[in-house]
């Protein structure tokens, strides 16, 4: 592998905005055929690198050398005739048109062609597939796929370019256990036709299945780089936050025998069906199950985002209503989504209108005026509480990195003083070490006796933190993994058997 | 040449300085002023005569009104094309119920209240057609209330024949032609307007949340605000602000008629865009939107004053409004690049520095061969 020819070298790049630094004199080596890892956290400048090589930032300083010319910056359009593609995290692709027209548009609107036929999109993506092994209808409109499926088109699109090195930013941040086994088949396929692959991950088990050599990213620099056997678990996490991460199961014994919540045989047509468990004051349940399991839309329907056409949901014996937000929330139901930047934060918004947004009527008085001094004391109570790090709480919320969102999501929740916190993937795309801080949110306010629903794929979290966890199969209950059996092997194994 | 280039960046910077610190509202101040000064020069004994500026101050109330209606609904992220309509509507209510009221042998001032009490109740009751229509059947805003346009002020033609009503009692006409303090009446009502519409904007409950509804209807779902309630709202509070124009026009113009202002509309929403709303939501610049009626009827009024074509000033208007609108886009894309860029956590900057002396477990330097070319010059 270190034999095959360098296809891509960035030299002593160089990148500030404004006084950040976001690259400090960063080299990235990427040869023919390999799978490379570009491992950072949230803000290490990985995506900033990812831009510069893509020629949509330039460089302050620093060379590009590429097919053996050196330049000192890209152009987008030099970046995809030289066969380097891009897939970002939201792929991109227009869903009102085919898999076909989707493989197709980029390569035909790059060649000029001002009439697209249809025969020869499907005869381009065919071929594509083919090559993959993949088997998606060419026909089928995107907006009908599954993340994963758009994801495989996505890539499909890129080869169709006639890729040569295709960067993955997060490829399988939204993607199940064997979504990413197919995934990883199609990085094989590639690498051995001698495409360089470079994913950006977070996780580190992934890291390790995946790649050949790996470089990690440190608030801007370049602090390892070496072949996959150089690194192990620890030294990795060491390398992408400086300290050992902490994983260990911590779980308080202080559960209380009284139940909160009761899920009572709930069903909703065609996404899940008797669902039934009970959750205690103080206890934190984890909810797993590949996804299209049911798992999330058993999250909704708790809402009453979802209706659910039978059984009962109930808050310390009060029924909340079928697909009545309102009603749930006046039960004491927080709730936590999945989509943070749509569906948990006003992003344009202050920070400050952020945390109060759920809490508003208890922000006013009988005549609807708010009464801005408990406004101001509820925002610095949880930006304290949160340990949220903001330079003044009128600031946008968009200023925060992803982390800190996700706090801003949950401190809104916790000015309700809800009786039930669920959370759907509250850590997905965030840096280990606000990671760490979630979670640790989430044992203490199960200490006062709030109960936690935790709604993960991510199994080493709900080893961490859950006293028992619950799995969800083709949209039915199947499986509990009491306290005492609570390990990572365990829950893996029961959630993808 | 070079002791002026070395004032002037200097100098420039100064003024942006200011600007940035005054906001948006400020550099409508700065326009406004700069607007009165131009034309003043232009046109020293007419334009800042007493008389003249009194009789923008009685032109720009009903105006702004229906520029801040324009804003409150902009702000939930929808639109209230109605508004003109449910003026003249509002404005015909008062005015029939009141002359039968006199007709009846009803005092005066008890058939104008009763008149206004009318016309806000007429106002509100499309206001809640709209917000229905909005709200509950989620047609997009800009049809829905495109069709309420066409149904109220057909509606108001149809009862009337289209015909003005003339004999409105004297405490509303009133309205049009007092004046407190040199302050025409109506003005004052419109400071009063900002400062109440302010105030339900920025301190109560429903403020809050028609913005947070107006920045995203998704989040405002997820954090169990009632969209539907407050859109109901909101176009009940966008029709009572437009009743209370209505009230202002046939004041000035002594009747009521279903056909008054048909100009007013987009003139409306150039100014409320002027004034710094955000077409898409989340935004509710209820003093900038003042300024910015002032801006253009002063404007409007210089060109009279200088027999510039009312054809021109049409133009310019909707000249404004692209412009506006055009800045109002790439400005949305500079902050969200600029803050794209900053939503680096500041931690690192800091910690960057700290982190280079720090032991880092370098498993292999990374060593490139030497390039083939030599050595690069960057700026």
């Amino acid at each position: 592998m270190t034999d095959n020819p360098v296809v891509l070298r960035a030299r002593g790049i160089d990148k500030s905005y404004g006084g950040v630094h976001a690259l400090a004199d960063a080299d990235l080596e990427i040869r023919a055929g390999e799978v490379h890892c570009l491992a950072g956290a949230n803000g290490s400048g990985k995506s900033t690198l990812i831009k510069i090589l893509s020629g949509v930032e330039a460089p302050d300083r620093g060379e590009i050398e590429i097919a053996g010319t050196v330049t000192s910056k890209l152009s987008v359009v030099g970046s995809i005739s030289h066969g380097i593609q891009v897939i970002y995290q939201d792929l991109s692709l227009f869903p009102n048109l085919t898999v076909a027209e989707n493989v197709a548009m980029t390569t035909r609107v790059a060649g000029r062609a001002r009439i697209i036929s249809i025969t020869a999109a499907r005869e381009l993506t065919l071929t594509v597939m083919k090559r993959l092994e993949l088997d998606i209808d060419p026909d089928a409109l995107l907006e009908e796929l599954s993340v994963a499926q758009r994801q495989l088109v996505a890539i499909c699109r890129a080869i169709a370019n006639d890729v040569r090195v295709l960067f993955m930013d997060e490829p399988t941040t939204a993607l199940t256990w064997n979504e990413v086994g197919t995934l990883f088949q199609v990085v094989s396929a590639l690498k051995a036709d001698g495409v360089a692959i470079v994913f950006v991950s977070h996780k580190t088990e992934e890291v390790f299945a995946l790649s050949d050599r790996i470089t990690v990213l440190r608030n801007g620099k370049v602090v390892a780089v070496g072949g996959v056997a150089e690194f192990d678990r620890d030294s990795l996490v060491e390398a992408l936050i400086g300290r050992q991460e902490l994983e260990e199961r911590i779980v308080s014994s202080d559960v209380h025998d009284s139940p909160v919540l009761e899920v009572n045989s709930i069903s909703a047509p065609g996404l899940f069906a008797e669902i039934s468990f009970t959750a205690h004051a103080g206890e934190i349940i984890g909810l797993t199950g590949l996804m299209g399991s049911g798992r999330s839309e058993v999250a909704d329907a708790i809402f009453g985002i979802i209706p659910f056409t039978s059984g009962r949901v109930a808050v310390d014996g009060h029924d909340i209503r079928s697909g009545d937000v309102a009603s749930a929330i006046s039960a004491g139901i927080a709730y936590v989504p999945s989509d943070r930047l749509t569906q948990g934060i006003f992003l344009d918004q202050a920070i400050s209108r952020n945390l109060v947004a759920s809490s508003i009527s208890s922000l006013a008085n009988k005549l609807g005026w708010l009464r801005p001094k408990a406004i101001r004391a509820g925002v610095d109570k949880l930006i304290d509480e949160l340990s949220l790090k903001v330079g003044s709480p009128d600031d946008p919320v968009s200023s925060l990195s992803g982390g800190n969102q996700q706090r801003v999501v949950i401190g809104k929740w916790l000015a309700t003083n809800p009786r039930v916190l669920v959370l759907n993937g509250p850590t997905v795309g965030v840096d280990i070490g606000s990671k760490a801080a979630i979670l640790q949110i989430l044992r203490e306010k199960a200490a006062q006796g709030i109960t936690v629903l935790l709604i993960s794929d991510d199994v080493p979290e709900l080893v961490s933190v859950c006293h028992r966890v619950l799995v969800v199969r083709r949209g039915r209950l199947v499986d509990e993994i009491a306290s005492q059996n609570v390990t990572v092997e365990a829950v893996r194994e029961r959630s993808i058997a | 040449m070079s002791s002026a280039s070395t004032v002037a960046p200097s100098f420039l910077a100064r003024v942006r300085r200011t600007l940035d610190a005054a906001g948006h509202t400020g550099n409508l101040g700065l326009l406004l002023a700069g607007v009165i000064i131009v034309f003043s020069l232009l046109n020293p004994s007419i334009f800042a005569s007493p008389l003249n500026l009194q009789s923008i101050a009685y032109a720009v109330p009903e105006i702004a009104l229906l520029a801040l209606a324009i804003a409150v609904t902009m702000s939930s992220g929808g639109i209230d094309l109605s508004i003109v309509a449910t003026a003249n509507l509002s404005a015909l209510g008062a005015a029939s119920v009141s002359i039968a009221l006199m007709a009846g042998g009803v005092p005066g001032d008890a058939a104008a209240a009763t008149g206004i009490a009318v016309a806000l109740t007429v106002g509100v009751g499309c206001g809640l057609i709209n917000g229905l229509l909005v709200a509950k059947l989620r047609i997009a805003p800009i049809l829905a209330t495109l069709a309420t346009m066409t149904l109220f002020s057909g509606f108001a033609v149809a009862v009337t024949r289209g015909t003005p009503l003339y004999g409105l009692p004297d405490a509303i006409l009133a309205l049009g032609v007092q004046t407190v303090a040199i302050i025409p009446v109506s003005f004052w009502l419109l400071i009063l307007a900002v400062v109440v519409i302010w105030a339900v904007m920025n301190r109560t409950g429903l403020g809050l949340r028609i913005i947070l509804v107006g920045a995203s209807p998704e989040a405002a779902d997820y954090t169990g605000i009632r969209r539907s309630r407050v859109l109901l709202s909101t176009y009940a509070l966008s029709g009572a602000i437009a009743a209370l124009a209505g009230i202002l026009m046939s004041a000035r113009s002594a009747s009521a008629t279903a056909e008054y202002g048909s100009s007013y509309l987009l003139l409306a929403i150039t100014i409320a865009v002027l004034g710094g709303t955000n077409p898409l939501g989340g935004r509710a610049p209820i003093v900038g939107v003042g300024v910015a009626a002032i801006v253009l009827q002063a404007i409007s009024s210089g060109f009279n004053g200088l027999h510039i074509s009312p054809y021109i000033y049409q133009i310019l208007q909707g000249l404004i409004l692209v412009v506006v609108l055009v800045v109002e886009v790439r400005r949305g894309r500079l902050t969200k690049w600029i803050t794209r860029m900053m939503s680096r956590p500041p931690a690192d900057g800091a910690a960057l520095a700290a982190s280079t002396g720090a032991a880092t477990p370098l498993k292999e330097q990374p060593t490139p061969k030497p390039l083939t070319q030599g050595s690069h010059e960057h700026d």
